[in-house]
C-alpha cells in the first residue's frame, strides 16, 4: 500500500539551521498493515508521516501510495486516500464551526466542493449515527461549536473525521499524547476498534513502548532518520518492553544514545 | 426626509461590501486593503462602460469581475509569494490606484446624462417620490441577496471556505486546497466590493479616482455595528447583521449631521468607534466565561484593567488632537487695538441669527474685523466641556470683552471670567444661573440682554387655536436649566385652568426624544408644547416624526423652525437681541462700568403660523389669532387662515426669511477670496436684508463623502437657492437638487462635468459663471517677455481634472508661440519637488503651472528651487506670486466671486435660473514679483506694466 525508496529530506538546506530529518527511508507497508512507530526525539517519526502526507516533497527518492507515484503531488491532492491525526487536539477540528460542518467537511474528503446544500436532514441523521458510535453522548450536541469540546472529545471527533471517509492510509501522530490518561485510553480504544472494522493500512508514532507491542501486527524503531530495526508480527509477541529498551542501550554502546536518554526512557515505561 | 432615507439607500448600496469585509475579516481573517482600491475598480469599470453606452445593469458584472480581479492578485501575493497579507492589500491598492486613473482616462466621470440603474428604476416608478421608489425596489434585492448570501456559506464551497479560514490545517486535510480557496474568498469579497463601487457611482451620478479612500474602515465599522446589534451565531443573522450595520452605519453619519456634530471630527470619531468596538467585544470574546465572572475570572481581569488603562489613554490622545487641530486653525492673531471673543453653544439657527445681528451692528458701530477689532468667533458644537476650552484660549488671547451667547456659555463665563467683562445674549433666565439678584443688582463684571419667552402667553395662544378640555404634552431635557424653569411656568400657567391636564415626560440627550414624544402620544396627549431647550429644539424632526402621523400639533417657542412642521411659534426675534447685545457691547467698549449697566429684557415678540402644517391637521386659525400673527408660513391665502387675510397684512409682516446655501469645497485662499467677493455684492446696497435672505456658508473640508451628505442636507432643508462655489460642489448638487434655484461659480468646464450642455442649454434650476484658466494669455506673456526661451516645463498631476484640462491646452497651444512643452507627473505633494528637478535637469528654460492643486500646496518650495536655477516660474494662480513665483496671470477670483454674486442677485429678485445663460467670465489679471522681474532682467513692455499688480516679497 505505501512503499517508500530511499528517501531524503534535508531543510534549511546550506544555511546554521539545516536538519536533516531522513536520511534514506526504505518501507514497504502492505495493505491493512497497522504499523506502530517508535524513536528517540527528533529521529524523524513524525517527519516521516508528514512526508507520506505530503507535507513536502522528496529531496530525492519516491513515495508510491497504492500503486501510484505521488512523490509530486501536495498534501490536498493526496488527502483523497490519508487520513490524519495530530498530537494538539486543536489542529485536527474547526473551532468556530459545529461538530456537524466539521464531520461534513470530513465527508468532504477527496469530493469536489460544489455550490451544493450538503448538510441536510438526511445527512444529519448519519452525521449523528456516526458519532453515536463514540459513545461519549455527543449525538445530541451536533450543533456545539468544536471549541466547546474538552480535548479528549476533540480529539475523538478529529479520530472519526480520520475515518469517516474510508481512507486508504490512517496516519497518527502521538495523538494521545496531550490527553489526560482516561481520555487517552477512550481514544486508543476507539483507534483499535476503528482500525480492526475498517482494516485502513495505519501508521501510528507512540511513546508509548507499551501501547507500540499492543497495537497493531508491525512496530519500526527510528533513529537519526533511519529505520534501525523492523519488528514483525511473530517477533512482537514475544518482544517486551524491556527488550525494546536493551535494544535502545544498544545504541548507547554504539554512542548513539546518550545515558541521559536512556533514564529517561526508562522512567517514562 | 431624503437624509434618512438616502442614507438607508447608500446602506443597501454599501451592503455588498460590508458582505466582502464580513467574507475577509470574519470568515478568512484576513485583513484586506485591497478594498480601497477595488471600491473605485468597481466604480470606474461602471462608469467607463456606462459612458460608452454599455448597459448599466450589465456593468455591474464587469464592475465585478474588476473587483475580484484586484482581491485575487493580492491573494495571490500573499499565497504564492508568501508576503504578509496587510502588506499585499497595501501593494495592491497603491497600485491600484494607477490603473483606475487608466482606466478612468480622467480622475472623475459623469454619468449625470447617462442611463444608470437608478434611471432604469425611476422610468417604472408608479408615481412615489424618486428616493423612496429607490428604496422599494432595493428592499426585495437585498432580500434576495441577504438568502443568497446565507446558502452560500451552507453549501460544500461555503462551509468548505469557512473551514479554510478557522482552520486551514484541517480543511487542507480535507482535501480543500487552502491556497486556491483563499484566492476564491479575496477575490470574492473584492468583486462585491466593486459591485459596491459600481452601484454607488450610479446613484451620485459620478465615479472618482478618490472615491475609495477610508473604504476598509466603513466596511470594518458597519461589519461590527452589525455584530453589536445582533450577537447571534445563525449564519442567517450574521449576513442580516452585516447588512443592517452597513445601513446603521450610514443612519449614524447622517445623524451626527442633523444633530450638527462638527463634521470635521467625523472620522476620528469613526476610527475611535472601531477601535472601542474592536477591543471590547474582542477582549470578551476570546474568553467565553469572562461574560459570567466579571470580576472573578483571573484573565478577564487582566484585560479589563487593559480595557480600563487603554480607553483613558485612547480618549486623552483623541481630546489632545482635537483641540490641536481645533485651535490651530484659529491660531494667534497679531497685535490688535481691541478682540472680542464670541461662544456659542451650538450652531442652533436663534444663536447664529443672534451672533450675525450682533456682528452686523457692531460692523455699523465701527468695529470692523481687521481693521480696528479682532472678532474670535467659537462654536462649542453642543459639548458643554468644550466651552471652558474656549474661554481659556479667550483669556490666552486677552481679549477685552467675552460675549457669550446661550445660557450655558453664559453660565461657564461668569463662573470663569472675573476679570473682564462678559456680556451674554440669548439667555432666558440670567438669575438662575447667579449672574445677578435683579436687572441693577448684579455681578461686576457682567451684564447682557435676556428674555424668556413668556410662557402663559403662549398657553392662551394654545387655548386659543385648540379650544376645550386639551391634554397638554411637553418635553425637556433636565440639563438644561432654562428649559427647566422654563416647564415650572408653562406647567404652573396649565394648571390655573382646570380643563388642561399637563402631561410631562424629561428626556436626556437628543437620542431619546423620539421616544419620549412616542410616550406621550401613548398617554393620550392632543397637543404638544415646547419651551425653550437646545437638545430638543436639536431633536426637532423626531418630535415632528413621532407627532406627525397622529396629527398632534406642535407649538413651539424658537420661530426659525416653523416651516419644519411645528403648527404656530411664538418666540423672540433673535435679529433684535443681537443689535441690542451690540449696543451694550459699544458702550462696554467704550469705558463704561458693565456693573452699572442694568441687564436688558428682549422687546420684540414674534409669532408665526404655518398654514401648511393647519391644512394638514385641518386646523382652522380663529380671527384673533391670525391678526395677532406677524409671520405666516406658507400660503397666505389659506382656507385655515379663514380669510382673514387684510389684518395679517395689517401685522408689520416682513414676510418669511429665505435661506440661501454658500456651498465650497475647501476653505484654501483662493476659494476664501471668491467668497469675499460674492458676499460684497450681495450686501452691496443692503440687499440681503432688503430681500430677507439669510446666507450660511457650509463648506465640505476637502472631504467627497461629505460633500455628499451635505449636499443631500442642502436639500432636505429646503434652502431657497443654493450658490455652489468650486467643481466638485457643483457636481454634487447638480445629482441631488432638482429645483432649488442654483448658480455655480469657480467652475473651469461645466460641459464636461455634465452640468449643462451649452451655455444656454442647461438644467432648469441651474446657472452660473464658467472661468477658465487663461492658458493661452500665460503662453502668450512668456514669449513677449522671454524671446529667447524655447522650452517650457510643467508638472501636473494626472489624477486632477482640472489640472488636466489645462495641460490639453497647454499642449495645443503651445507650438503657436514657439514652444516645446516638457511635462512631468506629480503624483502627490512630496513628488513635486522632484519632477520639478528632473525637469530643471531636461534643461528648460520657463516653468509653468496651471490650476493644480497639487502644485499648490508645494509652490514655496518649488519657486525657492527654481529661483536657485533662475528659471521663471509662471502661473495661473495669482496668490503663487505671493509664494514666490515670478508671474501670474490668472483669473481674479474675487471678481468671479463678485460676477457669481451679480448673477445669484438676479435670481433672488425673482429672474429664473433657466433665462440666464452661463456666463463665460475669465477676469485676467497679471500679478508680477517685481524683485524677480529685476533679478531675471525683464523689461516689461509698457501696458503690462501700467495694469500689473506688483508685489513684493
Amino acid at each position: 500500500m505505501i512503499r517508500i525508496r530511499d528517501f531524503h529530506k534535508r531543510f534549511h538546506a546550506g544555511s546554521i539551521n539545516e536538519v536533516y530529518p531522513l536520511r534514506g527511508i526504505n518501507l514497504h507497508v502492505r495493505p491493512g498493515d497497522f504499523v506502530t512507530v517508535i524513536g528517540t526525539n527528533g529521529s524523524g517519526k513524525s517527519t516521516l508521516l508528514n512526508a507520506i502526507a505530503g507535507a513536502f516533497p522528496p529531496d530525492s527518492g519516491t513515495i508510491e501510495i497504492d500503486g501510484e507515484d505521488v512523490s509530486g503531488k501536495k498534501d490536498f491532492q493526496r488527502a483523497k486516500h490519508i487520513a490524519r491525526v495530530f498530537q494538539n487536539p486543536f489542529v485536527g477540528t474547526a473551532p468556530e464551526m459545529s461538530i456537524a460542518e466539521n464531520l461534513h467537511m470530513a465527508h468532504l474528503r477527496g469530493k469536489k466542493k460544489l455550490l451544493r446544500l450538503g448538510l441536510g436532514l438526511e445527512q444529519r441523521e448519519r452525521l449523528r449515527e456516526e458519532v453515536r458510535q463514540l459513545e461519549m453522548q455527543m449525538e445530541n450536541r451536533l450543533e456545539n461549536m468544536m471549541g466547546t469540546l474538552s480535548g479528549g472529545q476533540r480529539q475523538a471527533i478529529t479520530l472519526l473525521m480520520a475515518v469517516v471517509a474510508g481512507p486508504k492510509v490512517l496516519l497518527l501522530d502521538e495523538h494521545t499524547a496531550a490527553l489526560d490518561p482516561k481520555s487517552a485510553a477512550q481514544v486508543i480504544a476507539l483507534t483499535k476498534r476503528f482500525v480492526q472494522n475498517g482494516g485502513f493500512t495505519t501508521l501510528m508514532v507512540t511513546h508509548s513502548m507499551q501501547q507500540a507491542l499492543e497495537l497493531g501486527n508491525r512496530t519500526i524503531m527510528m533513529h537519526q532518520g533511519q529505520i534501525i530495526e523492523d519488528i514483525s508480527s511473530e517477533e512482537k509477541r514475544r518482544c517486551t518492553v524491556e527488550d525494546l529498551l536493551d535494544k535502545f542501550s544498544e545504541l548507547r554502546k554504539k554512542e548513539r544514545l546518550t545515558a541521559e536518554m536512556l533514564e529517561r526512557l526508562r522512567r517514562s515505561y | 426626509m431624503e437624509l434618512w432615507v438616502g442614507a438607508i439607500i447608500l446602506g443597501f448600496l454599501y451592503a455588498f461590501l460590508t458582505l466582502g469585509s464580513f467574507l475577509t475579516f470574519r470568515v478568512l481573517h484576513f485583513p484586506d486593503i485591497t478594498v480601497d482600491g477595488s471600491l473605485t475598480a468597481g466604480a470606474a469599470t461602471s462608469a467607463v462602460l456606462i459612458a460608452a453606452g454599455w448597459n448599466p445593469f450589465l456593468t455591474l458584472g464587469l464592475a465585478f469581475l474588476a473587483g475580484a480581479a484586484a482581491g485575487s492578485v493580492t491573494a495571490a501575493i500573499n499565497t504564492r509569494i508568501k508576503i504578509d497579507g496587510l502588506l499585499a492589500g497595501i501593494l495592491v491598492m497603491t497600485g491600484l490606484y494607477s490603473v483606475n486613473l487608466h482606466l478612468m482616462g480622467r480622475s472623475n466621470i459623469s454619468l449625470i446624462n447617462h442611463t444608470t440603474f437608478v434611471s432604469c428604476l425611476e422610468k417604472i416608478n408608479p408615481g412615489l417620490p424618486a428616493e423612496i421608489w429607490l428604496l422599494v425596489c432595493l428592499v426585495p434585492i437585498m432580500a434576495l441577496f441577504w438568502i443568497a448570501a446565507s446558502l452560500f456559506f451552507k453549501t460544500d464551497l461555503g462551509i468548505s471556505m469557512t473551514a479554510t479560514g478557522n482552520n486551514p490545517t484541517m480543511a487542507a486535510a480535507a482535501g480543500v486546497n487552502v491556497e486556491r480557496m483563499k484566492i476564491f474568498g479575496i477575490s470574492l469579497a473584492n468583486g462585491l466590493t466593486g459591485l459596491s463601487g459600481a452601484v454607488v457611482a450610479q446613484y451620485q451620478g459620478f465615479a472618482d479616482v478618490g472615491m475609495g479612500i477610508g473604504t476598509v474602515v466603513t466596511g470594518l465599522a458597519s461589519v461590527i455595528i452589525g455584530e453589536t446589534i445582533f450577537p447571534l451565531r445563525s449564519i442567517y443573522a450574521k449576513i442580516f447583521s452585516a447588512i443592517l450595520g452597513s445601513v446603521v452605519f450610514r443612519l449614524m453619519i447622517a445623524l451626527a449631521l442633523s444633530a450638527g456634530l462638527n463634521p470635521i471630527d467625523l472620522k476620528l470619531l469613526t476610527a475611535v468607534f472601531v477601535l472601542g468596538a474592536l477591543v471590547l467585544p474582542g477582549t470578551f470574546a476570546k474568553w467565553p466565561k469572562a461574560r459570567a465572572a466579571f470580576a472573578g475570572f483571573p484573565r478577564s481581569a487582566t484585560n479589563l484593567r487593559r480595557i480600563r488603562i487603554a480607553l483613558p489613554g485612547v480618549a486623552i490622545a483623541v481630546l489632545v488632537l482635537w483641540s490641536a487641530v481645533h485651535f490651530s486653525q484659529h491660531g494667534v492673531i497679531g497685535t490688535k487695538i481691541c478682540r472680542i471673543g464670541i461662544v456659542q453653544i451650538s450652531d442652533h439657527a436663534m444663536l447664529n441669527t443672534t451672533r450675525e445681528s450682533f456682528l452686523k451692528e457692531m460692523n455699523v458701530q465701527g468695529y470692523l474685523e481687521g481693521k480696528n477689532c479682532a472678532f474670535l468667533y467659537r462654536n462649542a458644537h453642543s459639548d458643554t466641556a468644550t466651552i471652558n476650552n474656549i474661554l481659556d484660549d479667550f483669556l490666552r488671547q486677552d481679549v477685552s470683552l467675552v460675549v457669550a451667547i446661550s445660557t450655558p456659555c453664559t453660565q461657564a463665563a461668569i463662573n470663569r471670567i472675573k476679570d473682564r467683562p462678559v456680556l451674554f445674549a440669548t439667555v432666558a433666565d440670567p438669575f438662575v444661573i447667579g449672574a445677578g439678584k435683579s436687572d441693577t443688582e448684579h455681578k461686576p463684571n457682567v451684564t447682557g440682554v435676556y428674555g424668556a419667552v413668556p410662557m402663559d402667553v403662549l398657553l392662551e395662544k394654545v387655548r386659543a387655536t385648540l379650544p376645550g378640555a386639551v391634554r397638554i404634552g411637553c418635553i425637556w431635557d433636565p440639563s438644561q436649566i432654562n428649559a427647566v424653569v422654563n416647564v415650572e411656568d408653562f406647567r404652573k400657567a396649565v394648571e390655573r385652568h382646570p380643563e388642561l391636564t399637563f402631561v410631562g415626560t424629561a428626556v436626556s440627550g437628543t437620542s431619546e426624544v423620539y421616544q419620549g414624544v412616542l410616550s406621550l402620544v401613548q398617554r393620550g396627549v392632543d397637543v404638544m408644547v415646547l419651551p425653550p431647550d437646545n437638545v430638543i429644539y436639536s431633536a426637532f424632526e423626531s418630535v415632528v416624526k413621532a407627532a406627525k402621523p397622529r396629527k398632534i400639533p406642535i407649538f413651539i417657542t424658537d420661530v426659525e423652525r416653523i416651516q419644519d412642521g411645528a403648527l404656530a411659534a411664538l418666540g423672540y426675534d433673535y435679529t433684535s437681541s443681537g443689535i441690542q447685545a451690540a449696543h451694550l457691547a459699544e458702550r462696554i467698549l467704550k469705558g463704561e462700568d458693565p456693573g452699572r449697566i442694568p441687564f436688558q429684557k428682549y422687546s420684540h415678540l414674534t409669532f408665526a403660523l404655518n398654514t401648511e402644517v393647519a391644512r394638514e391637521l385641518g386646523v382652522k386659525f380663529p380671527p384673533a389669532i391670525v391678526s395677532s400673527a406677524t409671520r405666516i408660513y406658507g400660503d397666505k391665502s389659506a382656507p385655515c387662515l379663514g380669510g382673514l387675510q387684510a389684518s395679517t397684512e395689517k401685522a408689520p409682516s416682513p414676510g418669511r426669511v429665505r435661506r440661501l446655501a454658500l456651498f465650497h469645497f475647501t476653505d484654501s485662499e483662493t476659494v476664501m477670496r471668491a467668497v469675499k467677493g460674492f458676499m460684497d455684492e450681495l450686501e452691496k446696497g443692503d440687499f440681503l436684508r432688503r430681500h430677507a435672505v439669510k446666507v450660511d456658508r457650509i463648506s465640505a473640508q476637502n472631504d467627497w463623502n461629505l460633500a455628499q451628505a451635505i449636499a443631500r442636507d442642502i436639500v432636505r432643508k429646503k434652502y431657497d437657492f443654493v450658490v455652489t462655489l468650486s467643481t466638485p460642489t457643483l457636481q454634487m448638487m447638480v445629482r441631488t437638487n432638482r429645483e432649488i434655484p442654483a448658480v455655480f461659480g469657480m467652475v473651469s468646464d461645466p460641459y464636461s462635468l455634465g452640468a449643462a450642455k451649452t451655455p444656454r442649454d442647461h438644467p432648469a434650476n441651474l446657472t452660473g459663471v464658467a472661468t477658465s484658466p487663461p492658458v493661452e494669455s500665460a503662453l502668450k506673456i512668456m514669449r513677449e517677455l522671454f524671446p529667447k526661451a524655447r522650452k517650457i516645463g510643467m508638472v501636473w498631476n494626472p489624477s486632477e481634472a482640472c489640472s488636466e484640462a489645462s495641460m490639453h491646452r497647454a499642449r495645443k497651444a503651445a507650438p503657436a508661440y514657439g514652444f516645446e512643452l516638457v511635462e512631468a507627473t506629480a503624483g502627490s505633494t512630496g513628488e513635486v519637488l522632484d519632477a520639478v528637478k528632473s525637469l530643471a535637469a531636461k534643461g528648460i528654460d520657463l516653468f509653468f503651472t496651471s490650476n493644480d492643486n497639487t502644485i499648490s500646496l508645494a509652490v514655496g518650495s518649488v519657486a525657492a528651487f527654481l529661483h536657485q536655477q533662475r528659471i521663471p516660474y509662471f502661473s495661473n494662480t495669482p496668490v503663487h506670486v505671493e509664494q514666490g513665483a515670478f508671474l501670474a496671470i490668472g483669473a481674479d477670483y474675487e471678481e468671479v466671486g463678485k460676477e457669481t454674486g451679480r448673477m445669484t442677485r438676479e435670481v433672488v429678485s425673482g429672474k429664473s435660473p433657466k433665462t440666464i445663460p452661463i456666463l463665460e467670465f475669465v477676469p485676467e489679471r497679471v500679478y508680477i514679483n517685481r524683485g524677480l522681474a529685476n533679478e531675471y532682467g525683464v523689461k516689461l513692455p509698457q501696458p503690462l506694466a501700467e495694469h500689473a499688480t506688483f508685489i513684493k516679497r
